[in-house]
């Protein structure tokens, strides 16, 4: 009978979204603890029930039904918080371009989201990425095996990259994943292929009138509202609407701006607007204390720190001086943060191995940052810039479980992620298990082979070589060369004479992530390229 | 570790080109082009808090100040280019005809080394203009070359607010191809693009009523802030200069009556290379002409461009300056200027007025610039030789007192920045990969398709 009930608990919680991962107790024991938010503990035990943590510190005895883990003097911290990705969210479910890919522009904005915005693609701030993420846990596992618990998730592309979502990264649903949402309104320094804003310029004019209108949008309703008679009344406008609370403050604005005058411009709208400013990237940050002191932002320090990827080609000019003084300087940075007082975080900006964020770590406490700062920066810091820091970053009774063990130095190559809590749920982080070889017996795609093409690239069109090789079971390998170098295809899928893939290329030293969609009609290829820089098409043809 | 410090600072200041000199400097017996009274041999010129202080001779240096000696040099004010795209990180906004809302301020880069490159060549200011593929492009910045400052730094405080407008073959476009699908921007003509501005000043004339109505309380409604016609109504106001690209006369002089139309004056006509045909019409309205001083006959556009169009402006009482639009050109403006000696026999004073005081005037910062006279800021370049040699190199530039740009300081400092170099090289983070590594990357050519008349292997597009 005692054991039906149990049984019956089970199914009730199972009923209401929580797993009995989750309503199990857990016990760290004979652990070193990094709370963050007050000394380390050098021998202690942490309980986890119900998603939270129960109880922290020296002298507590694990409760009777909590399963116990003997960290054997592993060290436990609050999960870190990668506080800048594109993770969960899915590929648009746009139609992938067909025969009349070569059309250009009027093709692409042909398969614009719907929308009764103004504005075209990527200059709606009204986006919001909680919409466009799906909750399948495995798609976290590189991130979580590294001992993330959390992350700031934003859109990829246009210049309003979506109002960005703090998930954890485990759930059975979107809605349990959120921590917050919307977290922040995103502006990179984007163009809108074919359209304005078309570069720079137009990028800084566009955004400022969207900023002003909005203002005057909400000038106007509050007329309307307090009499609308004699009035028209103001036309809706999502757009315009979903910039209010940032101009009121409530929200904060996340400019994706890495280098020095990237900065200075984020600074100048910031200041412009009144905005509530936070820089990701800021790898020039050291730059401009001065600036971001003044204007009371913060920083997301990108840790795909610059490093030199190709030989020189026997014929090359020397690399800049600038190029060769920004690398050296860049692992500085978040030390000059710290000692201005700016608050700052970490975000994996692009990495595409995981491993190397704590490499990369190491090199910026060799830069000046100590230990500890980089890790409150990892954790409670990145919770603090989002308004979070009451319930999670840091590991206190009452808080979200969420904790990263780790065996050995967290900032060594030798060291091992043993145990990752989300959300109270337990994961232990495997060898990454090899790609499931695909079902023998299919036949490849046969959309295989060596393609010419063009990426148009405003103003200046780049040619590429593009290398399709399905391989069975709807896999597909390959690589993209091009001015930016060779890049190998990753996550590649065909279906039908539709493909995509994701792949890395090096852009002024950094790496950036792309992904690559396209078809094939008999000799053609046509689709297109997104980036954080923008969304452009690319066409050519096969090389027999 | 002060010591370090002071020693970290000063090797900084000395990498950004800025000698840390405060207070007087005092350039001692040269022979002075000063672009406004003729030369002045043997003289010395004392500057102070960045003004030109005194001009005479036996001026005995107060303690502190700085002493060049120039003797057997030359000093002329500094260069001022009319017509830049340098230190920008865009030009053009091409998606649409009329682009007034952006502004060269939000992508200015003072980082940029042309900019230490045109110090060299002895410019110390220059209009930065939006690329010619609109009608109506963006709002220009007046900068003065302060290398190693912060962006604001280089702005001319009480320079008047500009624009860039252009007519011709890059506002329409006319060697744009299209593939299937992609429409054609309007206009494709050069009646459109006189039509694209007639119709977006109407539209501004439009805005600035809703704006006096609003005033008056005669709408209850606050019109909308718009950033593309608020500067079309300042250039109605007459508070913003218009700088127009163009080349045939036919359309300069069209733009003409559309601003006598509008009632307002055009700034400058830029490149005018067609300018000599209505010389009389341009002195009547009272526009500058900023001009190539060759380049004749790059383009279709360009056939009917002359050697003597320089000398029929000046004749003809125009104020004539001659730009670069390059960053390459931009270094020998002195030699250019002394090529309207040669056609036409145009005067020294006046040929060197063509690159400093002229375009001063055009920019509408004359009343601080572009002479070598009492009160006006300390923009000089000492010369080796007369300016209009082609032997002659720049010594030192100063802007506004402090030297931007001295030779002896940069050949010193060459060691160091190699030294420096090596160092660098010998980082990880800067190491190539070895074995294993991407494959060497082979440079191409790449168009800078955003660059309109710049030049590509050293001729104007």
């Amino acid at each position: 009978m005692k054991f039906k009930l149990g049984l019956l608990a089970a199914l009730a919680a199972g009923m209401f979204g929580v797993t009995g991962a989750h309503a199990q107790s857990y016990a760290i024991s004979n652990a070193r603890i990094i709370t963050v938010s007050g000394a380390a503990i050098d021998r202690g035990t942490v309980v986890i029930r119900d998603g939270l943590i129960e109880a922290v510190g020296a002298n507590i005895t694990p409760p009777a039904d909590a399963k116990v883990f003997d960290a054997g003097g592993a060290t436990v911290y609050p999960g870190f918080f990668d506080a800048g990705t594109n993770l969960g969210i899915q590929a648009p479910q746009r139609p992938a371009p067909g025969p009349g890919g070569q059309a250009g522009q009027a093709g692409q904005a042909a398969q614009s989201t719907p929308s009764i915005s103004n504005y075209p693609e990527g200059l709606r701030p009204e986006d919001v990425i909680a919409l466009e993420l799906s909750a399948t846990e495995s798609q976290f596992e590189s991130a979580r095996n590294a001992g993330f618990t959390t992350a700031l998730t934003t859109g990829r592309t246009g210049i309003f990259n979506g109002q960005s979502a703090v998930i954890n990264l485990a759930g059975d649903s979107v809605g349990a994943m959120i921590v917050k949402s919307p977290a922040a309104l995103h502006i990179s320094f984007a163009t809108i292929s074919g359209r304005y804003p078309g570069s720079l310029l137009g990028m800084m004019s566009a955004t400022r009138q969207l900023f002003y209108d909005a203002r005057r949008h909400q000038e106007l309703q509050r007329m309307y509202e307090a009499d609308p008679r004699g009035l028209r009344r103001p036309a809706a406008d999502l757009s315009l609407e979903a910039l209010i609370p940032a101009l009121d403050r409530r929200m904060p604005v996340v400019f994706h701006a890495n280098r020095e005058m990237e900065i200075v411009r984020a600074l100048e709208l910031a200041k412009e607007f009144n905005l509530r400013t936070i820089i990701l990237g800021g790898q020039e940050s050291g730059k401009v204390i001065d600036r971001l002191k003044a204007a009371n932002a913060s920083v997301i320090f990108s840790m795909n720190l610059p490093k030199r990827t190709t030989a020189a080609s026997p014929d090359a000019d020397p690399e800049p001086l600038e190029t060769l003084r920004f690398r050296a300087e860049a692992p500085k940075t978040a030390g000059l943060l710290r000692s201005a007082d700016i608050p700052f975080a970490f975000h994996s900006g692009g990495l595409t191995n995981m491993a190397d964020f704590f490499t990369n770590a190491g090199i910026v406490v060799q830069g000046g940052l100590s230990r500890d700062a980089l890790i409150r920066g990892l954790t409670l810091g990145a919770a603090e810039i989002f308004g979070i820091a009451d319930r999670t970053g840091s590991i206190d009774a009452g808080k979200i479980a969420n904790l990263a063990v780790v065996r050995g130095d967290l900032f060594d190559r030798t060291r091992t992620v043993t145990h990752v809590f989300v959300d109270g749920k337990l994961f232990e982080p495997k060898v990454p298990a090899t790609p499931a070889a695909g079902t023998p017996g299919t036949t490849p795609a046969a959309i295989g082979g060596r393609y010419t093409i063009t990426v148009d690239v405003p103003g200046q069109p780049m040619p590429g070589t593009l290398v399709l090789t399905p391989q069975p079971g709807n896999v597909l390998t390959g690589s993209l060369e091009t001015a930016l170098g060779p890049a190998t295809a990753r996550d590649g899928k065909v279906t039908g004479n539709n493909f995509e893939f994701t792949t890395t290329v090096i852009l002024e030293g950094q790496e950036m992530v792309i992904f690559v969609r396209g078809s094939v009609t008999g000799n053609t290829v046509s689709g297109t390229v997104e980036s954080p820089q923008g969304t452009v098409p690319f066409s050519g043809t096969k090389i027999p | 570790m002060r010591k370090a410090l002071v020693a970290t600072i000063t090797a900084a200041l000395l990498a950004l080109g800025v000698s840390a000199q405060t207070g007087e400097v005092l350039i001692k017996n040269a022979t002075i082009l000063t672009a406004s009274r003729g030369t002045i041999e043997n003289s010395d010129i004392l500057i102070r808090d960045g003004k030109i202080a005194r001009i005479a001779s036996n001026i005995s240096a107060g303690s502190g100040a700085r002493v060049i000696d120039a003797t057997g040099k030359f000093v002329t004010p500094g260069i001022i280019d009319a017509h830049s795209h340098t230190m920008m990180n865009a030009v053009n906004e091409g998606s649409l005809s009329v682009t007034s809302m952006t502004r060269i301020r939000d992508v200015l880069n003072p980082r940029d080394v042309a900019i230490y490159r045109g110090l060299a060549g002895g410019v110390t200011a220059a209009l930065l203009l939006h690329g010619s593929a609109n009608a109506i492009g963006g709002q220009s910045s007046t900068v003065k070359f302060k290398y190693g400052r912060d962006m604001e730094d280089f702005l001319v405080e009480g320079a008047p607010e500009g624009i860039k407008f252009a007519m011709g073959e890059n506002p329409k476009r006319s060697s744009q191809t299209f593939t299937g699908g992609q429409t054609p921007r309007y206009p494709r003509t050069r009646m459109g693009v006189l039509e694209t501005m007639r119709d977006a000043f109407v539209r501004a004339r439009d805005y600035k009523q809703s704006l006096d109505d609003f005033r008056a309380k005669k709408t209850r409604v606050p019109p909308r802030r718009d950033m593309e016609l608020e500067p079309l109504v300042e250039i109605l106001e007459g508070r913003r200069l218009v700088h127009a690209h163009g080349y045939r006369s036919d359309e300069q002089l069209n733009l003409l009556r559309l601003a006598e139309e509008f009632g307002f004056r055009v700034g400058t006509l830029q490149h005018g290379l067609e300018a000599y045909k209505f010389a009389p019409e341009i002195a009547k309205h009272g526009a500058g002409v900023s001009i190539f001083i060759d380049s004749w006959s790059y383009k279709l556009e360009a056939y009917d461009s002359i050697p003597y169009n320089a000398f029929i402006l000046w004749k003809n009482g125009v104020n004539v300056s001659i730009n670069s639009d390059s960053n390459e050109r931009m270094r020998r403006l002195n030699l250019d200027a002394a090529k309207v000696m040669k056609y036409g026999g145009v005067p020294e004073q006046d040929a060197l007025q063509m690159i400093t005081l002229n375009p001063a005037k055009q920019l509408g910062i004359d009343r601080r610039t572009g002479s070598v006279d009492v009160n006006k800021d300390a923009d000089l370049v000492i010369w080796s030789e007369h300016p209009f040699s082609p032997y002659a190199h720049v010594e030192k530039t100063i802007v506004e007192g402090e030297i931007f740009f001295d030779r002896a300081e940069d050949i010193a400092r060459r060691s160091q920045l190699e030294a420096e170099r090596k160092q660098l090289e010998a980082l990880d983070i800067n190491k190539a990969p070895g074995t294993g590594g991407t494959q060497p990357r082979i440079p191409q050519e790449r168009i800078r398709g955003d660059l309109d008349d710049a030049d590509r292997d050293g001729g104007h597009r």
